[in-house]
């Protein structure tokens, strides 16, 4: 008997009992839908945490903090910090160059850099005719020049700084940002005046933007350390060359948008230059050249990154990373899923039964029938067979009514606001917002459901499955029923 | 030659509660290949038993049975289906169809099983049908037929893939007894044309004098087992003939009497059986 065969005799059956079979179909279909619905709002909530951890932060990089110094740093971010000492003696973890190396060299990790903050460095950057404006030493970092790009940073314009690259007798190069030039102050005009300051987004009387005082990409700048000795000043000057500029990346950090960026060869040599000058003013941090304070470290994919910030913990270091948080709300959304999927569950558990008891129904009133085809000659199996695919395709068929049941309301749900505004007037959609915030959903404006194909397919081969698991015991019992019995009555 | 079913010492016990019903005692028969084998006896006698174990559709208690070379009481539930998809044909008193098929997918059902196409097999079943004067029928349901309509239907789905050897447990229980003769004549050509074996239980004498071979069943053990001569037997089947053919004489004489304009539904079907009877009785 050919499958085809067999596959259309069960088709008509099931037509030959329209009601029963849409009774039993609309079963599966709701406990198809359920789950696809409850699954759908897990995706979309663990989607907009995502979103969200992204808008705080790189989320496949790492922050490492060196011994001694404990930040927090992050909105709402905590730091684990690693107790154990390398190689189990009690010298302290030091992050320095050569650990840098090791971090590098581990799995998954792209890119790593120590970052460095100028502020301990007492000096200005200047420009202008006369050093007229003038910038803090505090805006600048330090990072490996090499490691820029790698880490993820987008050149706005010009090029990257390199470490071979010779920039002439005593120039620094440096990158800038976007609004670095709102780092510089008019040093004519008193600390109380307004008009010393330029910032970001400010505007004149008729409303224009305001530019800020120095074009870093055009203008020369000089960078000058000095003693901080009122009675003896001394001090020592480098011209600064523009070499790039960059595209700001808050996820990285707001020193993104305004800072000058250094390349930390350059910073030891500054740092070494002002213990010169400063002598026994310098201040005993931010002049360790042998170590760094903060590192960044660059995993390959969001998934590797627990696993690198434990490597890096077990040598020893306090670190930051948005997995943790991360992991808190995956765990809040599976627990959430965890009770709304045994729901759906129960759902189709209620749905099998019903398909276990037409499918009895069915064997009941085909007794007859069943008896005739095996007098001539059906084998066992073909029996068993066909009442499987009927049992298979009221899954089948639940599963795909229920998934496209399921998409109209995952539609209608995502596009409830405006719905809402079409069909009567506006502020309908409060309501299912409010709804889905509590259930731990914080986004708007994105999606509250969202079905990706996967999610689909899963949902219809787990209803036929459903189908064929439910109609396992109804088709033995039809294989078991007696040909002679069947067919000696009327 | 072998016989094509041959018994060996037969016995069915039914228990029903505490009591033993003996269906059948230590029946030893055996049919020749392309023998026409009637069963006759009185109610109760044991006949549907005997037909039962013969086709395998039950297991005797004790004894055993052959068609062929092979011995079917030995073999498994599997076995029997593949056994009797390949070689038996079955035909019954209440016909049997599927009710939800029309007349030639019935008829195609035992080459479904076999895995033949369906065009091929709705080919050959609408060829069958059309031998048995029902080519108006093929795309009807059982429920749209009348009783002599659905067991041709029924003699057609036996027939259609030449098996070795047919069972029928009154097959012309239910119907009158002219129908009865057109169907047994029916019957009676075509395994005759294509030596399938056939094995008829009846309780009409007169179709059971007919049969190559007829066996009477009484409590349970065989009473006789006859062959009549040759003359005696063609004799018998042309007076059926006959029979049938002054029957739809007179009908169709009455019909044209009766209603002028419109002829007997039946008539075309009618003059093929009255064939069908002659080429029998040769
Ligand atoms: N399944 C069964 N359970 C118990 N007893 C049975 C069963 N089938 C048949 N019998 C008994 O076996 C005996 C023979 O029955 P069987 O049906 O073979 O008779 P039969 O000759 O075919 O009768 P009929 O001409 O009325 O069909 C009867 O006494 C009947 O009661
Ligand atoms: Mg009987």
């Amino acid at each position: 008997m050919k499958i085809f065969d067999l596959i259309a005799l069960s088709a008509r059956n099931l037509s030959r009992r329209k009601g029963r079979t849409a009774l039993t179909v609309i079963g599966v279909a709701v406990g198809t839908c359920l789950i696809i619905v409850m699954i759908s709002f897990g995706i979309a909530m663990n989607q907009a945490n995502e979103a969200m951890l992204a808008s705080w932060g790189d989320l496949t990089q790492i922050q490492v903090y060196g011994n001694g110094t404990v930040y927090y740093s992050g909105s709402g971010g905590s730091v684990a910090v690693g107790s154990a000492a390398v190689g189990g003696d009690d010298q302290p973890a030091v992050l320095n160059d050569e650990m840098i190396a090791t971090f590098t060299k581990m799995d998954h990790v792209v890119a790593a850099t120590p970052f460095y903050q100028a502020y301990s460095l007492n000096g200005t950057i200047t420009a202008g005719r006369g050093d007229r404006y003038s910038s803090s030493l505090g805006n600048a970092v330090g990072v490996y020049a090499s490691a820029m790009e790698p880490m993820g940073f987008t050149l706005a314009s010009g090029d990257w700084m390199t470490d071979t690259g010779s920039y002439g007798r005593d120039v620094i190069p440096v990158m800038v940002c976007e609004q670095t030039g709102y780092n510089f102050e008019d040093t004519r005009k008193s600390y109380n005046s307004s008009k010393r300051y330029r910032w970001y987004g400010q505007t004149d009387a008729a409303g224009n933007l305001l530019e800020p005082f120095v074009d870093v990409n055009k203008e020369d700048m000089t960078l000058t350390l000095s003693n901080g000795d009122a009675e003896n000043p001394k001090t020592k000057s480098w011209k600064l060359k523009v070499v790039g500029s960059i595209n700001p990346d808050t996820a990285k950090g707001w020193w993104t948008q305004s800072s000058f960026i250094l390349r930390i060869q350059d910073v030891k040599m500054l740092q070494e230059e002002y213990k010169d000058l400063a002598g026994s003013n310098a201040s005993p941090y931010g002049t360790d050249t042998t170590s760094y304070d903060q590192v960044y470290v660059k995993v390959d994919d969001m998934d590797n990154v627990e696993e690198v910030d434990q490597a890096i913990q077990d040598l020893g270091f306090s670190t930051y990373s948005m997995t943790q948080q991360r992991e808190a709300m995956q765990k809040q959304v599976s627990q959430l899923m965890l009770i709304l999927g045994c729901l759906a569950a129960f759902s189709l558990l209620v749905a099998a039964l019903n398909i276990i008891n037409t499918m009895t129904m069915a064997i009941y009133e085909r007794t007859r029938e069943i008896g005739i085809m095996k007098v001539l000659g059906c084998a066992l199996g073909k029996i068993r067979l066909m009442f499987l695919i009927e049992s298979g395709f009221i899954g089948l068929i639940g599963g795909v009514t229920g998934s496209v049941v399921s998409l109209l309301i995952s539609f209608v749900l995502n596009n409830l606001t405006l719905i809402m505004a079409v069909l009567g007037g506006s502020g309908g959609g409060g309501g299912i917002s409010d709804m889905m915030s509590m259930m731990g959903y914080y986004g708007t404006g994105s999606a509250v459901s969202v079905v990706p194909p996967w999610l689909v397919l899963l949902a219809l081969a787990f209803a036929t499955l459903i189908g064929l698991v439910a109609g396992i015991l109804p088709a033995a019992r039809a294989t078991k029923i007696s040909a002679l019995e069947a067919i000696r009555h009327e | 030659m072998a016989p094509i079913i041959r018994t060996e010492g037969l016995r069915k016990v039914y228990a029903v509660g505490k009591e033993r019903v003996v269906a059948l005692d230590n029946v030893d028969i055996s049919v020749e290949k392309g023998e026409f084998c009637c069963i006759v006896g009185q109610s109760g006698s044991g006949k549907s038993t005997l037909l039962n174990q013969l086709a395998g559709l039950e297991k005797p208690t004790r004894g055993k049975v052959f068609i062929g070379r092979h011995e079917i009481s030995a073999m498994t539930e599997n076995e029997l289906a593949a056994f009797r998809q390949a070689h038996l044909g079955f035909i019954f008193q209440s016909y049997n169809l599927l009710p939800s098929m029309t007349a030639a997918e019935n008829v195609a059902l035992p080459l479904m099983f076999k895995g033949m196409g369906r065009r091929e097999r709705l080919a050959l079943a609408k060829k069958e049908l059309k031998s048995m004067g029902l080519a108006s029928r093929v795309n009807h349901l059982p429920t749209e037929m009348s009783g002599g309509q659905q067991q041709r239907v029924g003699i057609a789905r036996a027939f259609v893939s030449r098996p070795k050897v047919i069972f029928a447990d009154e097959p012309t229980g239910n119907l009158d007894s002219k129908t009865s003769r057109q169907v047994l004549l029916r019957m009676l050509e075509m395994s005759k044309k294509d030596q399938i074996t056939f094995v008829m239980v009846t309780h009409e004498p007169s179709l059971a004098a007919c049969a190559d071979r007829i066996i009477t069943i009484l409590d349970g053990r065989v009473q006789s087992d006859v062959v009549p001569p040759e003359e005696e037997r063609l004799r018998r089947r042309q007076a059926l003939a006959d029979e049938l053919a002054r029957d739809e004489a007179e009908e169709a004489a009455r019909a044209e009497q009766e209603n002028a304009g419109s002829e007997a539904p039946d008539a075309p079907a009618a003059r093929q059986t009255t064939s069908a009877a002659d080429a029998a009785a040769k």
